[in-house]
């Protein structure tokens, strides 16, 4: 685990957050807070408003109420151009890679903002902390498998050695394996490192492993919250989102 | 006796308004109505007014000395000219049915018909033999001139007069068409051509049907126009022609065919008029050339501050709004008064859990009716555990990435199998399979017996395979009404031909049907927005309109793709009722739902996919015992 | 000797021109969706612009640059201020295409106006004829195809190895992701306009320049001979529309040489035909999953 790969991590915060499309809110009165080192989950059913939250923080979607700040910095409603320079890598769910460039090419978006002269340095260190991207640099990252892809993506956000990394559903459409390997390794890794980790995920269980405190999103309101230990014993947790035998 | 300069003026107008009013009307049918963009229509026109002359010229090689050549040269008296025309623009038009097919989108399309109208031109303007190459072809013999004195009044009155009378005759025809359940259709494939597919309408044969038709109209105008002022060269029919028609029909209103001819009035008519009496400013040049400035200005204008156009399209009002609708309304099955996804609420509320209660009102016999039961062994099909629905190592790939790869599937009659898996295991992607709104790679599917692999998706929708989509697909300039009554099938004026036969061969049917919609209507508890455009329902209730819109479309096997995204969980769990009513009338369905709850208690039996594949199949009970589930899905 | 080789001179040279043209209109084509079909009104008025300054006395090949800027300016214009509007509405995608057509209008006939409809001609010397390999080829023309060869290897340069190229391609590929990466794309997408507007108008002038006469309808339907590249090579590919222009430029004139020059155009709209019916993604290119 190479440690410089990103900086140390500083405090994510949202509070009363309303966010939505065209005024209308699909998520409401959001409070979340994530520490450096920690890895803090969003789990909750489809539709619950998990990545709307997501965006919202990082200014795809438009904030109707409330505020975004990291390291006490408010960025409600930036651009999204402008959130990346403070330091806020974004992965979305889909749409992760420019798939007619090719790897090393979107290594070199990811690093568009970096000095002209530390761009390449810097693909190598994101390339020794992924081994198995180097030997796929020309290839078009639409070509790539569902896992290379989202190591690529992870990749692309790492080139800016962001403090805070936002993380929608990164295993979506991964075999099992691979899905464990990179939340255990890749997720909990940036935290351990000292960044700070936002996440969500609908492998709710595995994410709950790696978590310092989890979030539950129900009708775009955080229903429950605490640390993981805890969510698992509680039994409204269990049946409100995995559905699980306890009904009836 | 000759005509005064008022009256060669007042027929001019006359028949110039005729033959602009004719051709708008073909093309808002087109575009208007069936949302086909003919970039090329005025190759239609030029064709009938090249048949037209040929046809009523006398052999090339006799006329005057022969100082022009020809094709043809039949010396045919009137009407003959003229029907050669219509036909002219009618088959001229089949060729560009490839063009127009369903998979080219629709500015792609548009394109390639612009092109056409180049390549004509140009190979007319240089191929002499033809029609006589970039002079092009005068002293067109005028209708019967040689029995009545085509200079005269009377005649040249009467000339407009029979334009005027044939304009009249074929907006009513067009308004016939437009007005019928076929016109309904067409114009669903305006608004959403994959859905309306889906629900089993023949797009290639509404959009050939549209096209010859108003190819034949637009045909017929040119046949008009060269009769009365007998000559017909390439530079009458540039490209550029098509964008005034266009510019007509969007400022006088695109789908109202009223607006088409207001259109046809303001625009070719008018701007050649007011022209006309303008004094000259700078060059000759200069005021025809700001003419077409203006009329470039006025699309955009129009198209930013009114696209629906002077006279917009009118809303059908299909609801027999003071008749069917009791006073004191039952409590509908359905509660949609949350139903935007901000409102969804899984901790639940104390006023639905109430409703909640009440569970649902209707018997299952009642849910009944707004299906047909194809199947004779009726509510107790949960006996035959035959096989409706299957596939055999059925595959999808995108661009060499799989998406569905060897999924073995059987679907079992009159049972509410769920097909539950992480995002994008390829769930959705197996639906559009079965349904055929894609086309696999590999493998087979068969559907009662018969394999239906290459089978089109409207034919599966008419066999009885129905779907509905992931993201709201409502036909937005539709009514909620129509909508639904859209979907049903065999509606005797739903064909090209059964809507010539006009509302005494298809009003009962009608009446029929919507009394059915409305009853599905108050069902789901949506009577209020029976007339309201399904455009400017909140998103829940667009749900419930397509779902209601499947229902009436009497599927075999219904495959529903997230039915209860963003419908409140009591909304939903109702839904689940209705449909486990359903299968226990014989129906099949098919469901891809995220909400493993929902699974729990209506679907049996689940399947569970990953990565593209099956990975197991059984009750949610079973499937949670099963480690490679737990593994891929539950716990990850 | 054979028509051939002088046929295939003439090919590269209107090659070297459309390859110009199309690169730009496949440019606008991907980072903004937008069939620009005024493409052919915006080159003819720049190739106005630059006649313009040429009759005050100055070079053409000086005047050129002002046709240039010319092409940069107006093309960058009608995206801020009329397609990117009404691409925020979310129309049909044939409502822009429409648009476009009014603003063709607009441009073509409003020169018309202007310059009351005589053709025209630069004031400039055509140089020697020089004979290399069976072609025929002036000065001028083997300027022209320089300017084009050094056009085209810049545009593969800024594609392929410059970091402004690069923002290019990833805005046209994904806007959304690469706003998340830091790039302006506003910016981006207004450089682009920039950029494909200059060869715009540089393609203007050197088809005025080409061909000899030149009034206000004289590129009406050129904007076909460019849709014809740009749908061989695959929509919104800058190195596939180079290719299809090479093929079209040679297809029509060697066509013109063995058939007749008055259908040399017919060739390249049967291509286009081609390509729309059955390939409407380009030889190389291919269907998106979407």
């Amino acid at each position: 685990m190479s440690v410089e790969l990103s900086r140390p991590g500083v405090v994510l915060n949202a509070s009363g957050l309303s966010a939505g499309y065209e005024g209308r809110a699909i998520v409401s009165d959001i409070t979340i807070e994530a520490q450096p080192g920690h890895v803090v989950s969003v789990v909750g059913p489809n539709g619950s408003g998990k990545s709307t939250l997501l965006k919202s923080l990082v200014g795809v979607v438009r904030v109707l109420e409330g505020h975004v700040t990291v390291d006490g910095k408010e960025i409600t409603n930036q651009t999204p151009e402008h959130v990346a320079t403070l330091g806020v890598g974004y992965v979305p769910q889909i749409d992760d890679v420019f798939p007619p460039l090719s790897v090393k090419e979107n290594l070199e978006i990811g690093g568009y903002l970096l000095k002209r002269g530390d761009v390449a340095s810097r693909v190598e260190a994101v390339l020794a902390f992924f081994p198995k991207l180097s030997a796929m640099l020309a290839r078009r990252a639409g070509k790539l498998s569902g896992g290379e892809r989202k190591m690529l993506a992870m990749g692309r956000v790492l080139m800016l050695s962001p403090s805070v990394l936002i993380l929608d559903e990164p295993t979506a459409n991964l075999a099992p394996l691979v899905a464990t390997q990179l939340l255990e390794e890749y997720v909990r890794g940036f935290a351990d490192a000292g960044a700070t980790v936002l996440i969500v995920e609908q492998r709710a269980k595995a994410a709950l492993r790696i978590s310092d405190w989890t979030y539950v999103l129900g009708g775009g309101r955080v229903v429950l919250s605490g640390p993981p230990k805890e969510l698992e014993q509680n039994p409204v947790f269990v049946d409100s989102f995995l559905g699980g035998g306890t009904r009836r | 006796m000759s005509l005064t300069g008022f009256e060669f003026y007042a027929t001019t107008i006359l028949i110039y308004g005729a033959v602009d009013a004719m051709a708008c009307l073909g093309l808002n049918m087109q575009f208007g109505v069936a949302g086909i963009s003919n970039f090329g229509f005025i190759i239609f026109q030029a064709a009938g007014a090249y048949a037209a002359a040929v046809l009523s010229l006398p052999p090339a090689a006799t006329s005057n000395g022969g100082f022009q050549s020809y094709i043809l040269g039949w010396n045919l008296p009137w009407p003959l000219p003229w029907i050669g025309a219509a036909l002219a623009g009618g088959l001229v038009a089949l060729p560009f049915v490839f063009l127009v097919g369903k998979r080219l989108r629709g500015d792609f399309a548009a394109i390639g018909l612009l092109v056409s109208a180049v390549l004509l031109n140009l190979l007319v303007t240089n191929y002499v033999p033809l029609f006589n190459g970039d002079a092009g072809l005068s002293i067109v013999p005028s209708p019967l001139q040689n029995i009545f004195n085509a200079q005269g009044v009377g005649y040249q009155f009467a000339y407009s007069g029979v334009a005027i009378a044939l304009t009249i005759g074929i907006y009513f025809l067009l308004r016939r068409i437009t007005e019928s359940p076929y016109g309904r259709s067409l114009r669903a494939m305006r608004d959403n051509d994959i859905v309306a597919d889906s629900l089993g309408k023949d797009l290639r044969s509404q959009r050939t049907g549209m096209l010859v038709l108003g190819g034949m109209i637009a045909g017929l105008s040119g046949g008009i126009l060269v009769g009365f002022i007998t000559l017909w060269a390439p530079a009458a029919w540039g490209y550029a022609e098509t964008i005034v028609l266009f510019a007509a029909v969007i400022i006088g209103g695109a789908g109202n065919h009223k607006g088409a001819i207001l259109g046809a009035i303001l625009v070719p008519l008018g701007f050649e008029e007011v022209t006309r009496f303008l004094p000259s400013i700078g060059s000759p040049a200069f005021i025809p050339a700001m003419e077409w400035v203006l009329i470039g200005l006025l699309i955009i204008t129009f198209l930013w501050f009114r696209p629906q156009g002077v006279i917009p399209e009118k809303r059908r009002i299909l609801s027999h709004a003071s008749g069917s609708v009791t006073v004191a309304a039952p409590p509908p099955d359905f509660d949609v008064t949350t139903d935007s996804p901000a409102e969804i609420d899984a901790s639940g509320r104390d006023d639905s859990s109430d409703q909640l209660g009440d569970g649902p009102l209707e018997s299952p016999g009642s849910t009944a009716s707004t299906v047909t039961t194809v199947h004779e062994n009726g509510p107790s099909s949960e006996s035959s555990h035959d096989v409706i629905l299957a596939t055999r190592g059925l595959t999808k790939s995108f661009n060499s990435v799989t998406v569905v790869s060897e999924v073995d599937i059987s679907i079992t009659r009159g049972r509410l199998t769920g097909l539950i898996g992480p995002n994008g295991a390829g769930k959705s992607t197996t639906l559009a399979l079965l349904a055929g709104t894609l086309k696999p790679s590999g493998g087979q599917i068969i559907y009662d017996g018969n394999d239906i692999t290459s089978l089109a998706s409207y034919r599966r929708a008419r066999a009885g395979l129905v779907r509905t989509f992931q993201l709201a697909n409502e036909f937005k300039r539709l009514t909620v009404l129509e909508n639904l009554v859209c979907a049903m099938p065999r509606q005797p004026g739903d064909s090209f031909f059964g809507s010539l036969r006009g509302r005494r061969y298809w009003g009962a049917a009608e009446r029929t049907n919507i009394e059915r919609a409305e009853a599905t209507l108050e069902q789901f508890g949506l009577s209020a927005h029976a007339d309201t455009y399904a455009g400017q329902l909140s998103g829940g209730q667009r749900r419930l309109v397509e779902i209601m819109r499947a229902l009436l479309a009497e599927p075999t096997v219904l495959l529903l793709d997230e039915p209860m995204a963003g419908v409140h969980p009591n909304l939903a769990r109702r839904i689940g009722n209705h449909l486990t009513d359903l299968c226990a009338n014989g129906m099949t369905i098919v469901m891809v739902e995220h909400e493993l709850a929902i699974m729990d208690e209506f679907c049996n039996p689940v399947v569970v996919m990953a990565e593209g594949r099956v990975l197991a199949e059984g009750t949610m009970a079973e499937l949670r015992t099963k480690s490679e589930v737990v593994e891929a899905y539950l716990v990850g | 000797m054979s028509v051939f080789m002088p046929s295939f001179g003439f090919g590269l040279i209107s090659a070297a021109v459309l390859a110009i043209a199309a690169v730009g209109f496949t440019m606008q084509f991907a980072v903004t969706n937008v069939l620009n079909l005024a493409y052919g009104s915006i080159m003819i008025n720049s190739a106005f612009v630059t006649y313009w300054v040429n009759r005050t006395g100055v070079s053409v090949w000086l005047a050129l640059f002002v046709g240039v800027a010319c092409g940069a300016v107006v093309s960058w214009c009608l995206n801020r201020f009329i397609y990117t509007p009404f691409q925020r509405r979310n129309p049909a995608a044939i409502t822009v295409v429409i648009v476009s057509l009014g603003v063709d209008l607009i441009g073509t006939f409003g020169l018309q106006a202007i310059i009351s409809g005589s053709d025209v001609s630069y004031i400039m010397s055509q140089g020697r004829e020089l004979h290399i390999l069976g072609m025929d080829l002036s000065v001028v023309e083997l300027i022209i195809f320089a300017i084009c060869a050094v056009v085209l290897v810049s545009v593969r340069l800024l594609l392929k190895f410059s970091r402004l190229g690069k923002a290019m391609r990833a805005t046209a590929a994904n806007r959304s992701l690469a706003r998340n990466s830091g790039v302006k794309t506003d910016l981006i997408v207004s450089l682009t306009w920039l950029i494909s507007g200059a060869l715009c108008g540089l393609a203007g002038t050197v088809f005025a320049i080409d061909a000899g006469t030149f009034g206000a309808t004289s590129a009406e339907l050129y904007v076909v001979l460019i849709l014809a590249a740009v749908f061989l090579g695959g929509p919104g590919e800058p190195y596939g529309a180079m290719l299809g222009a090479l093929t079209i430029g040679l297809a029509t004139e060697i066509s013109a040489a063995y058939l007749t020059s008055d259908y040399k155009e017919v060739v390249a709209f049967l291509v286009l035909l081609g390509m729309l019916a059955f390939r409407p993604f380009g030889l190389f290119g291919s269907e998106k999953t979407s």
